[in-house]
């Protein structure tokens, strides 16, 4: 008869621990939207490189939380210790009112160290690493005017700040979802990480969700604020851009921006050492490194750990909702002012640059880019406005990097 | 009331930081770019006067090469080894029909269209 009771005990003993007893009903909800996200990457192809692990990650915290829990220390009588199994040897003691306890210490689940390349503002610049060792800067050094595009886009960015400031938000969480607007990842991530990490899941899930939507989201507004004329338009073809120049140019942009404005130092610098790698040609096994093995691995840990912020509790309130809209106005309104400068820009040549590839200056290399292309390609087959539009896709990196670097200098 | 001011001063202040930093980061390329090119062009120059000075040196002394006569080189700039291979392409494509080439010319576009064809298959939009 014992033995049916000790196994009728283990049976309520696992189903009390099991995610049955311990769930809410926040995180069925949150097990069912990263469903709908695994769904979106792996079938629709929509980022599938990071939506799948942050789907993954939001999936894991919400079925076992302690994946995510931090260390703790407990304190232990002597007597509590032995009962437990311990040795007392092992741990330090602390004397309390006369009494003393061994400091029994427990450790965090896995996603909390992990997490910690997030917490600390290392994962975003080693992705940037990467994507400068990745980044061909040669359109925008052939045409520098680019740069307007870049700076343009980034305005969507700090018009959303005044937006969630009326809406009640904190200006640190302003600060944080308004860089949605930048349509960059990894800088996201790092202006959230230091200005308000308990936004970290609601932002990194909306970042990457509008980049993922870029096709859908751009095109109506490129066509609304442009006349079939000036998508027309075919662009000069660009210049050659020598090997020396490519060298000198993440030189010249690491000290001007470091020097000016020091907090955008490590997104900026790690780009542009990653492109200093790729340019110089001398260390390309070190290049290539940082654009597959180590990007991959920084990729892998900085979705986990980012998805699995995303505890139900903490995702599923009406602050949530306030973000995601925010950020997909971010998102429109920098893609909308890129359009507008590049209007102006269309203007002021006398009709030789195409609106269309200011609509890249929101970052979201090469998404972007490749957005004005085909919207370009509708109207003009033979058009080729791809890397046209590449120069202030990359020069809306630099811009949304300068951008996080003038929230973090203001709000922190 | 304050945080408006925040948020106002910060449009106003990150606009300003953003547009002032990269027109000055176009300011810098911009002039590095004319510099290098300038820079360049006066090697390239040099290069290039040696190579013409050298050429009329050797052509003064040597037997002039014979060209087929059909064939009307671009400034003398086409080599024999393109010639050859463009001779071969088109004699593949009329085969037996009767032909001739009459004249070889650089094309004046920088892009061939080679290259367009391969912008063509990697721009296909999704």
């Amino acid at each position: 008869m014992d033995i049916f009771n000790q196994l009728g005990e283990i049976i309520v003993n696992l189903f009390r621990d099991s995610g049955l007893c311990s769930l809410s009903w926040e995180n069925y909800v949150m097990i069912a939207i990263s469903f709908i996200l695994m769904f979106l990457a792996i079938k629709k192809q929509y980022e599938p490189l990071l939506l799948l692990p942050i789907a993954f990650g939001m999936m894991l915290v919400n079925i076992f939380p302690g994946i995510m829990g931090n260390p703790s220390t407990t304190l232990m009588t002597e007597q509590q210790v032995i009962a437990a199994g311990f040795d007392p040897s092992s741990y330090t003691t602390t004397v309390f009112e006369g009494v003393t306890y061994y400091n029994v210490t427990q450790n965090g689940g896995l996603f909390y160290y992990l997490y910690q390349g997030v917490h600390l503002g290392i994962f975003p610049p080693l992705i940037f690493l990467g994507i400068g060792a990745m980044t061909d800067f040669g359109p925008l050094i052939a045409n520098p005017k680019s740069f307007i595009l870049g700076a343009a886009a980034q305005i969507g960015i700090f018009i959303t700040f005044i937006g969630a400031i009326l809406l009640g938000f904190m200006p640190k969480e302003a600060g944080s979802i308004a860089i949605i607007g930048g349509a960059d990842g990894p800088t996201a991530i790092f202006v959230t990480s230091q200005l308000s990490p308990e936004l970290l899941g609601p932002i990194a899930v909306a970042a990457y969700s509008y980049m993922a939507l870029v096709p859908i989201i751009q095109p109506p507004i490129m066509k609304l604020l442009t006349t079939k004329k000036e998508r027309s338009i075919v662009m000069e073809q660009l210049r050659p851009v020598s090997k020396l120049e490519k060298i000198l140019f993440p030189i010249v942009v690491v000290v001007l921006v470091a020097i000016l404005l020091p907090d955008a130092a490590p997104l900026v610098g790690m780009l542009m050492l990653g492109n200093l790698f790729k340019e110089s040609g001398v260390v390309e096994r070190i290049a290539k490194t940082a654009q597959n093995e180590l990007m991959n691995i920084v990729t892998i840990f900085l979705g986990v750990t980012v998805g699995a912020t995303a505890s139900g509790t903490l995702f599923l309130t009406p602050k949530t909702l306030g973000i995601i809209a925010l950020g997909l106005i971010a998102f429109c309104l920098g893609t909308a002012c890129g359009v507008l400068f590049g209007k102006i820009m269309c203007w002021a040549t006398h009709g030789k640059v195409n609106p269309l590839i200011g609509s890249a200056g929101v970052s979201a290399v090469p998404m972007a880019a490749r957005i004005s292309q085909k919207v370009g390609q509708e109207e003009n087959p033979a058009n080729f406005l791809l890397m046209h539009a590449m120069g202030p896709n990359v020069a809306g990196v630099i811009g949304s990097a300068v951008a996080a670097g003038v929230l973090i200098s203001v709000l922190k | 009331m304050k945080n408006i001011e925040l948020a106002l001063t910060l449009l106003i202040a990150g606009f300003v930081i953003v547009f002032v930093v990269l027109i000055l980061l176009i300011v810098i390329i911009t002039l590095y770019g004319k510099i290098i090119q300038s820079a360049q062009n006066a090697v390239s120059n040099k290069r290039e006067k040696k190579l013409a000075q050298n050429k009329e040196n050797t052509e003064k002394s040597a037997v002039k090469a014979i060209v087929r006569e059909d064939i009307e080189e671009d400034d003398g700039e086409i080599p024999e080894e393109i010639i050859a291979v463009i001779a071969a392409a088109v004699d593949a494509v009329y085969g037996n029909k009767p032909h001739k080439i009459k004249n070889i010319k650089r094309s004046r576009s920088i892009r061939s269209s080679w290259g367009n064809a391969g912008i063509a298959e990697n721009t296909k939009p999704f």
